[in-house]
């Protein structure tokens, strides 16, 4: 490897001390040098590219076609990885830094990488690339120089590629280092992934099914995958649907991709800034994972919930939503701090609001009113059977002696029915007499059973209640029983003749007497008029005889009315039958005078008493 | 045989003619073997006198008028004495008279003492307090007061009750009536002695009362 490195080394020497015109004319020399130079530009840059499938540039016998295009497979994969490479460390310049002394390219480098990794985490996929285009952007690099400082360069390339090869490591490396860091599961060991990477670096040289072992060791790794598969896309479409549908078998997560945050994902951002489209998503992936985006807050949150919630989903579930739990499957005093809901049996006491208060002193104040309280009344307990008749005690001294109280006593057992009545009885007699009475007054009112009054037989004075009573309409109970009988009425003596029955002798002594009488009256009567004379000024009273005659040939007609009103008057007051005809006769006497006024006046006035005095006669009786 | 004898007694039967049974009219008092006149003494207590004083006439006269019965107050020895007459008609009359005299004296009216002379079976019954109950003091006082009662109606309820008159005269009692009517009238009057309200001692003459009644 020595000599031909340094035949090389000098065959790129010799070519840049070539003139450029002298180029323009083929030159076998020239062409020896170039083939030998390409040759070792290959070697060199072998390592970097792990996907090319010549190991070797064969340059005996091809034409520059055939050389250019093996150089061409090379290169074209290398390329794209620097420049991606690039890209990243256009955006994150502190990755620059990290780059460190270049070392041989081989065992050496690869512990060196594997120190680093340790220090640095990286995105993995985007490293990768980066380290692609590291190593092709290296090449470039070179090229362009030409030999301007050929160890500077060389160093620079061997820096790059070490940088390449030790990012790819590094890739890889940080990827587990990263995997080991948050994602080391059961099926990831980082320390067999290292061991097991060391193994296939050794094998890297001797090209001992490198793609495959990486792509084993990458499918083993599946938070590689989709990084691959970006990055080959455009440049290895056979592997990266090969590695596409390795990694679709397990679950693809941002992070296989794109990693955390301060990664090298800067550093190959820088590289690749003109990478095409594709890189252009991984370029916009990329920023979204370094400012936090608000989609990548978003998922992160809902991400840590879903494993909150996966956790919780394992794990057992809480006595509350076990179903039936006895007082021995949950824990001391639990029921106390959960709500539970059950049905309660008892009616929730009322809460009292002034409301509530306000309808109940309503409804009171409405019974009391309407008297309708809910006493219980006790149900009427009908006597079966009389009550007995209690014996009352008498505290007081008895009036009779003990002698005549035996003597009633054998009196009673001899013979009951004399038997005196006691006080209990005396009492119900007076009552049946009262109701009696009672019934009387109360038929009369309302005419229905009429029965007349019973005839008490008692010494009191009667009466002679006129007929008159018995036509009003008012008390028809008024029997003319108790009116005085004809003879009581009748005031005259012995046996009374008619006219026609007399004889002579008897109508002579009738005529005789008649005639002494009126003698007497008239005497009497001039006597009497003499006094009224003198009292004519006065004339306030007049003495009511049962007799009594107005002359009608009294002159003084002013006279006769006052006297007339006064007798009006005392009619009003003293009414007596008697008076009836002579009231007639007075009025009679008025008219003739022409006293209409008087006349019409006392009349009233008479109508009136008349009324008065029946109603009055019959509420006596 | 038997009719032999028989025949012997009727042949003496029909041979002696037996008189007419005899009747004998009660003896007088003065044709009794005993003493002819026959006396009574009823002695006057002092708080008696004025009393006495007062009712003698109606005393002497059913005595004398219609017993029969002779009725001398003697004033020096404080003593009410009754003799049999020739005319008096029964010897219990006597007796009869002493009782009444007697029971004056005790404390009855005239109008309740009559009664005796009218009605034969009537007896005056005394007891004490003590008797029934020992009891001293105020206790005494309150059992003379509980038998009287408030002006004395309790005494008069007893009375009417049980148609019989009480004299209370301080431990002593009397009670006049007939011998069913005194026992009513006692136990009554023993209840209250011995403590019983007057409530209760009514409602017992009630029932016995009602029960007498009903019984004739």
């Amino acid at each position: 490897m020595a000599n031909t490195n340094d035949a090389g080394v000098e065959a790129l020497r010799r070519l840049q001390q070539i003139d450029p015109p002298s180029l323009l004319a083929p030159n076998p020399s020239v062409s020896e040098t170039a083939r030998s130079a390409s040759q070792y530009l290959f070697t060199t840059l072998r390592p970097f590219s792990p996907k090319s499938p010549l190991d070797e540039l064969l340059v005996d016998g091809y034409d520059a076609e055939q050389i250019w295009h093996q150089i061409d497979l090379q290169s074209q994969p290398l390329l794209s990885t620097l420049r991606r490479r690039l890209n990243q460390f256009v955006k994150n310049p502190e990755e620059i830094a990290q780059f460190k002394v270049p070392l041989d390219v081989g065992k050496k480098l690869e512990k060196k990488k594997r120190v680093e990794l340790e220090e640095e985490e990286s995105d993995d996929f985007d490293e990768e690339l980066d380290d692609d285009d590291d190593d092709f952007e290296g090449v470039e690099k070179k090229k362009a120089k030409g030999g301007s400082e050929g160890e500077d360069d060389f160093e620079e390339e061997d820096d790059e590629d070490e940088e390449g090869s030790e990012d790819e490591d590094d890739e890889e490396d940080e990827k587990e280092k990263v995997k080991g860091g948050g994602i080391e599961d059961k099926f990831l060991k980082i320390d067999e992934l290292t061991e097991y990477l060391e193994k296939e670096e050794d094998n890297y040289e001797k090209g001992e099914e490198r793609d495959e072992a990486d792509e084993d060791s990458e499918e083993d790794d599946e938070l590689e995958k989709a990084g691959e598969f970006e990055m080959d896309d455009e440049d290895d479409d056979d592997d990266d649907e090969e590695d596409e549908e390795a990694e679709d078998m397990g679950n693809v997560r941002y992070e296989d991709f794109f990693g955390g945050k301060n990664e090298k994902g800067s550093k190959r951002k820088d590289q690749l800034l003109e990478v095409s489209g594709d890189e252009d998503d991984m370029e916009s992936t990329k920023q979204k994972k370094r400012t936090a985006s608000t989609y990548e807050k978003q998922r992160e949150k809902i991400q840590s919930k879903i494993v909150l919630m996966e956790k919780a989903n394992i794990e057992p579930k809480t006595w509350t939503m076990q179903g039936e739990v006895t007082a021995s499957k949950r824990p001391i005093n639990s029921a106390f701090e959960v709500d539970l809901d059950f049905e309660h049996n008892v009616r929730p006491t009322p809460v009292i609001t002034e409301e509530v208060t306000a309808s109940i002193e309503e409804m009171i104040q409405k019974k009391i009113v309407e008297g309708l309280f809910n006493d219980v009344q006790r149900a009427p307990k009908l006597p079966s059977k009389a009550p007995r008749e209690v014996k009352q005690l008498d505290d007081n001294k008895s009036g009779q002696g003990l002698a005549d109280l035996y003597e009633q006593e054998y009196v009673q057992k001899t013979d009951p029915t004399s038997a005196p009545l006691s006080f209990k009885d005396e009492l119900k007699n007076e009552a049946s007499t009262l109701f009696k009475k009672i019934c009387l007054k109360l038929d009369a009112l309302s005419h229905f059973n009429f029965a007349p009054k019973p005839v008490i037989e008692d010494m009191s004075f009667q009466t002679n209640v006129p007929a008159l009573a018995m036509e009003e309409i008012a008390p028809v109970a008024v029997s003319d029983a108790a009116m005085l009988a004809p003879e009581e009425v009748f005031d005259g003596k012995g046996d009374v003749k008619e006219e026609a029955e007399l004889t002579q002798a008897e109508r002579k002594r009738r005529r005789a007497n008649k005639k002494r009488k009126f003698k007497a009256e008239a005497v009497n009567k001039l006597e009497k008029k003499a006094r009224l004379e003198k009292k004519a000024d006065n004339a306030i009273s007049c003495q009511v005889d049962g007799n009594f005659f107005i002359y009608p040939y009294m002159s003084n007609a002013a006279l006769t009315s006052h006297l007339l009103l006064n007798l009006s008057h005392m009619f009003i007051f003293y009414y007596q039958p008697h008076f009836v005809k002579n009231i007639k006769q007075l009025l009679f006497q008025l008219l003739l005078y022409s006293e209409f006024l008087n006349a019409v006046s006392l009349l009233h006035k008479l109508d009136l008493c008349c009324l008065l005095k029946q109603r009055a006669e019959d509420h006596v009786c | 045989m038997a009719s032999s004898s028989m025949e012997v007694d009727n042949v003496l039967s029909e041979q002696k003619v037996l008189p007419p049974k005899p009747k004998f009219e009660p003896l007088k008092p003065h044709e009794m073997p005993g003493a002819a006149v026959q006396f009574r003494k009823v002695s006057v207590p002092p708080h008696r006198y004025t009393p006495l004083k007062k009712v003698w006439m109606d005393i002497y006269t059913p005595v004398f008028e219609q017993m029969k019965i002779d009725i001398r107050m003697n004033l020096k020895g404080r003593k009410v004495e009754l003799k049999t007459r020739h005319d008096t008609p029964d010897i219990s009359n006597l007796q009869k008279c002493a009782d009444f005299v007697h029971a004056f004296m005790l404390g009855f009216d005239v109008i309740d003492a009559i009664a005796i002379l009218r009605l034969d079976e009537l007896y005056v019954e005394s007891f004490e307090i003590k008797d029934v109950k020992t009891l001293r003091g105020d206790h005494l006082s309150r059992a003379i007061g509980r038998l009287s009662g408030k002006g004395g109606k309790t005494k008069f309820t007893i009375e009417n009750a049980s148609k019989t008159r009480i004299v209370i005269a301080d431990t002593k009692i009397h009670i006049l009536g007939s011998f069913a009517n005194i026992k009513i009238a006692r136990d009554s009057l023993c209840y209250l002695i011995m403590g019983s309200p007057a409530g209760k001692v009514y409602s017992k003459l009630r029932a016995v009362t009602s029960r007498m009644a009903e019984r004739f």
